[in-house]
Order: structure tokens, then C-alpha cells, then sequence
């Protein structure tokens, strides 16, 4: 890929050596209704350098929060959160986020929109156009830097966003159900997209979805999460090198382990759950 | 979370049918069918032609009244009026709007009388600004200025207030500055709110300072209009309705106009 950002290249090779992070009984509640809600308990978690970890669970079991704390857009929790042996107490530049919409600034072109994330890098003013291309070139968005984000399609948006995210070499790239708001086609696209670039990066990613079958496409590991509080489940190694075929048999063998993994607690709780009507009850 | 960018953005309104660039043939239609029946009722002698001037009768009022420069001269004072008054009501507006939508004290404080006043048709603050200020510029000045300033704040407040929560995460993942926040991310996010507001706070101020002309003035649209009814001067009172409601359309067109080239980065 001749799109390869130049930047990695004067980078020393131990680089690939950051973005180590590691997560210590971490637990997070929320007050809803004035009474404090577990999300988050006992998160216990390392992930290793260039390493690609999928998150999976149903919705509710904090997966999506435990993102926002790792990226320091939250900071009220307790236990630990380190990268690289540094403790996380806010946003920084080492760690970037792609949300599940594209949140491009609809006034900037895509070239502006993927700028602003070097405003207060040090990056020398003069390379900043280089790199920006570069990485427009990375997701394959070459021919639209002077495009308004209403102009491009969702999928193009969201590569958009990507170039954003990875503009600042960040060594950890937290994905918040990136691909959420894609159609199947676009997301097998970007999801091919994305190992592509994580391939050429190397640098530590740690993506949250609810498609069970893009998390083990992608996946070094895959955390599976269980909600009310949010715990970890299970955590499956992929033993596959990357990039991988689709119609690997593993691959298909672990989503059905997975896919069971995740209702088997569901059908278990089903007979507790189920709603008695009155008017309906046997009389 | 699934929001995208464009249901951030307020809904933007069809604009293809009210473009004034190549007027649509279409848009000449009914004031043309307008005329017709204007003048057919006058042909018909229902009304004495004193009350029902006809369209050419007002035609050449209009005509009499340009070339002796008295159209110009009463135009010409609204229109100073209008702008000045415009100009300290919205800037006014504004900076309130501002207050408003950043504190939140500010906003406990002060938008509960604010709403309330809003409420009041400015006409009806005329008798009180009159023994306060006389009839002289002032009091047109501060109606205008009154005018202008509610939908203003109004719209400042909305805009700002608007600005998704997300998007000021984005600027937190990336490290912006307040300086940065405000000039890269808020100003921009507002603007198309604040141009919104000055579109309808200045037709708004047009119409209350010719409202407020007819009831206290010594020059001016409304004074013409008002002078001409008092003489039985029909014809006058109708090419004041005429120019006024010109002048009223033309300044929402070019405020349209700078509306959308402002924000051309909206989807059409």
C-alpha cells in the first residue's frame, strides 16, 4: 500500500512497543433515579502492545462506557487504568476514538475535519498537510479532502472519521461500535478497510461491537461481556494470522460458541423474566 | 448514539420554491391575478373610486411621489431608522442571548422575565416609550431595537444551546483549548442559528417601525400612510402598503441570500 503514512518510518521499531494498557479492578456506577447503577465490575484486563481486542456483549453491559473511560471522557470510576505503565486521568493525544457516528464537523471539509486533530499535536506546521493526505490516501478517500461531510456517503464519512482518529499516531485506537450505523455491504468493506490499516499501523486498537462475527474477523481476542453489571464472561483467543478469510472454519466455530455463550444466560433468565398479565393469568 | 451529523444540524427548510434568483414566472402569477381582480372590482363600480382606488390610480401616486422625491425622503428615514435601530437591537440581543445560554445562573435569573416580555406585542410598550422618549428618532430607535432584540436572543440562545454534547467530546479527545472550542467549534455551530435570527429580527423590525410610524411620526412610510388617510388620500395609503411589503420582501430575500451562501456547507 504506497498510502503507507511516512511518519512510521522515522519512528524508532520499538514503537510497536506502546500502547500496552492495562485495566485493574475497574468498576463504574451511574445514579439513576438517585440510587447508584453498577455498569462496570471488576474489569480486569491487559492488552498487549499492537494488539487488536473485540469487545462483545449485549447492550447494557457497559461496554461502550468502558471505552469512554479509557479514553478519559469520564473520569469519575474506581480502580485503575494505565497505558504504557501511565495512569489515565483525562483525554490525550496517545489515545484516540472513533464513535459509532462519524462526528465530523459538517462546516470543515474532510481535509479540515482530519486537520484539526494535529491542532495541538507538535507536529511541524509544514509536514501537517503531507500527513493529512496521507492518511486521507490510508482510507482511501483521495479526490474528496475538499468534500463537506454531508457530501460524502456513510461509509465514506466513517473512513473519514478513521483518518481523523489515526492522524495523531495515537498508541491506542479505542472503536466504539464504528460500524454500527453501516450498511452489511459497507461494513464488510470498512471491516477489510480497517484490518488493512491496523495491519500497516500496528498500533494497539480495542474495538467494541455488537456483530459478533466482525469482532472475531478482527479480533486477536475477543472479550465476551455479560450485563447487570457489566463483567467479563470469557475471553477467546483467534488463533488466525491476519489477514484472515472469512470462511475460515474456526472462525465460524467460535461465532456459534460465542453466539451460545451470549443467550445461553438470556434463555436461563427468560422463565424469571417473563411479564404476568393479569387479565391473562389462568383463572 | 446513532445520530449522524446531519440530524444534529436544525432541519433545513426547502428553499427551491421561494428562489429568487431567475424569479419562476409562477411567482408573478398571483400578484398579477391580485391586480386583475383589484382592478375588475373597480370596473364594477361596487365601491366609489375615493375608497377602491384603482391599481393605476396608485401607479401614478407612486409615479408623482418618486419623481418629487417625497417616496424617497419618507423611504429613505425608515430605512435609517430601520438599520440603526436593527443594529443595536441585535447586537444587543446577542450579547444577552450569549449571557443567557452560558450561565445558567443568568438563565434562571433573567429568562422568565425575558419569555414573559417576549410575549407583550412591542405596540403595546408605543404609549409609554412615547411620553418617555417624545416621538423624535429615539423612540423609533429603541421600538426597532426592541423588535429586533427578542427574536435575536432568542435565536443566539437556541444556537448555542444547540451545539450537540458530542461535539464537544471531540474537541476533548483532541485536546482543544477554550479559545480553540469556541472559534473552530462553537462559532461555527452557531452561526446558522444567529443568521436565522437576524433574517427574522430585522422583517420583524421593519414591520413594528412602520406599525409604530403610523401611530407617532413625523416622517416615514408609516407617517406617509397615516397622513394619507387622515386627507382621504387612498391611493397614497395603498402605495405605502405596496412599498412597504417590497421593502419587507426584499429584505428577507437578501437575508435569505446570506444566509445560504453562509452556510453553504449545510445539505441543500
Amino acid at each position: 500500500m504506497s498510502a503507507h503514512p511516512h511518519a512510521r518510518e522515522d519512528k524508532p521499531p520499538q514503537s510497536v512497543q506502546h500502547g500496552a494498557l492495562s485495566v485493574r479492578d475497574l468498576d463504574k456506577s451511574f445514579q439513576i433515579g438517585g440510587r447508584p447503577h453498577k455498569v462496570l465490575d471488576g474489569i480486569n484486563l491487559d492488552v498487549r502492545p499492537g494488539e487488536f481486542v473485540s469487545i462483545v456483549g449485549a447492550s447494557g453491559c457497559g461496554k461502550s462506557t468502558l471505552l469512554r473511560l479509557i479514553v478519559g471522557l469520564d473520569t469519575d470510576y474506581s480502580g485503575e487504568l494505565r497505558l504504557d505503565g501511565e495512569r489515565i486521568a483525562t483525554t490525550s493525544l496517545d489515545r484516540g476514538i472513533i464513535f459509532q457516528d462519524h462526528r465530523l464537523f459538517p462546516w470543515m471539509t474532510l481535509e479540515q475535519n482530519v486537520e484539526l486533530a494535529l491542532l495541538n499535536t507538535d507536529t511541524p506546521k509544514d509536514r501537517r498537510a503531507k500527513i493529512v493526505a496521507d492518511h486521507i490516501a490510508l482510507v482511501n478517500l483521495t479526490g474528496f479532502e475538499k468534500a463537506y461531510p454531508h457530501q460524502l456517503s456513510g461509509g465514506m464519512a466513517q473512513r473519514a472519521a478513521i483518518a481523523r482518529a489515526l492522524v495523531t499516531e495515537p498508541r491506542l485506537l479505542l472503536l466504539d461500535e464504528p460500524l454500527g450505523a453501516l450498511d452489511a455491504l459497507t461494513r464488510v468493506h470498512v471491516q477489510n478497510e480497517l484490518q488493512r490499516i491496523w495491519m500497516a499501523q500496528r498500533s494497539t486498537m480495542v474495538m467494541v461491537t455488537h456483530d459478533v462475527e466482525e469482532a472475531l474477523y478482527l479480533g486477536d481476542r475477543v472479550i465476551v461481556m455479560s450485563p447487570n453489571p457489566g463483567r467479563i464472561r470469557r475471553i477467546v483467543d483467534v488463533d488466525l494470522p491476519h489477514p484472515r478469510d472469512r470462511r475460515s472454519p474456526l472462525l465460524h466455530r467460535l461465532k456459534d460458541e460465542i453466539l451460545a455463550e451470549l443467550t445461553s444466560g438470556a434463555d436461563a433468565d427468560a422463565a424469571d423474566n417473563l411479564v404476568h398479565l393479569p387479565s391473562r393469568e389462568p383463572r | 448514539m446513532t445520530s449522524r451529523a446531519a440530524d444534529l444540524l436544525p432541519p433545513v427548510r426547502p428553499r427551491r420554491a421561494f428562489q429568487l434568483s431567475g424569479l419562476p414566472v409562477g411567482a408573478l402569477l398571483a400578484p398579477l391575478l391580485l391586480l386583475g381582480l383589484w382592478q375588475l372590482l373597480c370596473l364594477s363600480g361596487v365601491f366609489p373610486p375615493q375608497v377602491l382606488v384603482p391599481p393605476s390610480g396608485v401607479a401614478r401616486t407612486l409615479e408623482e411621489m418618486a419623481l418629487s422625491g417625497e417616496l424617497q425622503r419618507h423611504l429613505g428615514d425608515s430605512m435609517r431608522r430601520l438599520l440603526l435601530g436593527f443594529a443595536i437591537g441585535a447586537a444587543a440581543g446577542m450579547a444577552f442571548g450569549v449571557t443567557i445560554a452560558l450561565s445558567r445562573l443568568a438563565e434562571a435569573a433573567l429568562s422568565p422575565l425575558f419569555l414573559t416580555l417576549w410575549q407583550v406585542p412591542v405596540i403595546a410598550f408605543v404609549p409609554m416609550m412615547v411620553m418617555f422618549l417624545g416621538i423624535d428618532e429615539p423612540f423609533k430607535l429603541a421600538v426597532v431595537a426592541i423588535a429586533a432584540f427578542f427574536p435575536m436572543a432568542l435565536a443566539t440562545f437556541d444556537g448555542i444551546r444547540g451545539v450537540p454534547k458530542s461535539w464537544f467530546e471531540v474537541a476533548k479527545v483532541y485536546r482543544l483549548s477554550l479559545f480553540q472550542l469556541i472559534r473552530r467549534i462553537l462559532l461555527p455551530a452557531t452561526v446558522p442559528a444567529v443568521l436565522t435570527g437576524l433574517r427574522v429580527s430585522l422583517t420583524r423590525a421593519w414591520v413594528v417601525l412602520v406599525a409604530a410610524e403610523l401611530l407617532a411620526a413625523d416622517s416615514g412610510l408609516g407617517q406617509m400612510m397615516e397622513m394619507g388617510r387622515q386627507l382621504f388620500q387612498i391611493d397614497v395609503v395603498l402605495a405605502g402598503v405596496i412599498v412597504t411589503g417590497l421593502v419587507g420582501f426584499l429584505l428577507d430575500r437578501g437575508a435569505r441570500w446570506v444566509e445560504s451562501h453562509a452556510t453553504r456547507w449545510r445539505a441543500a
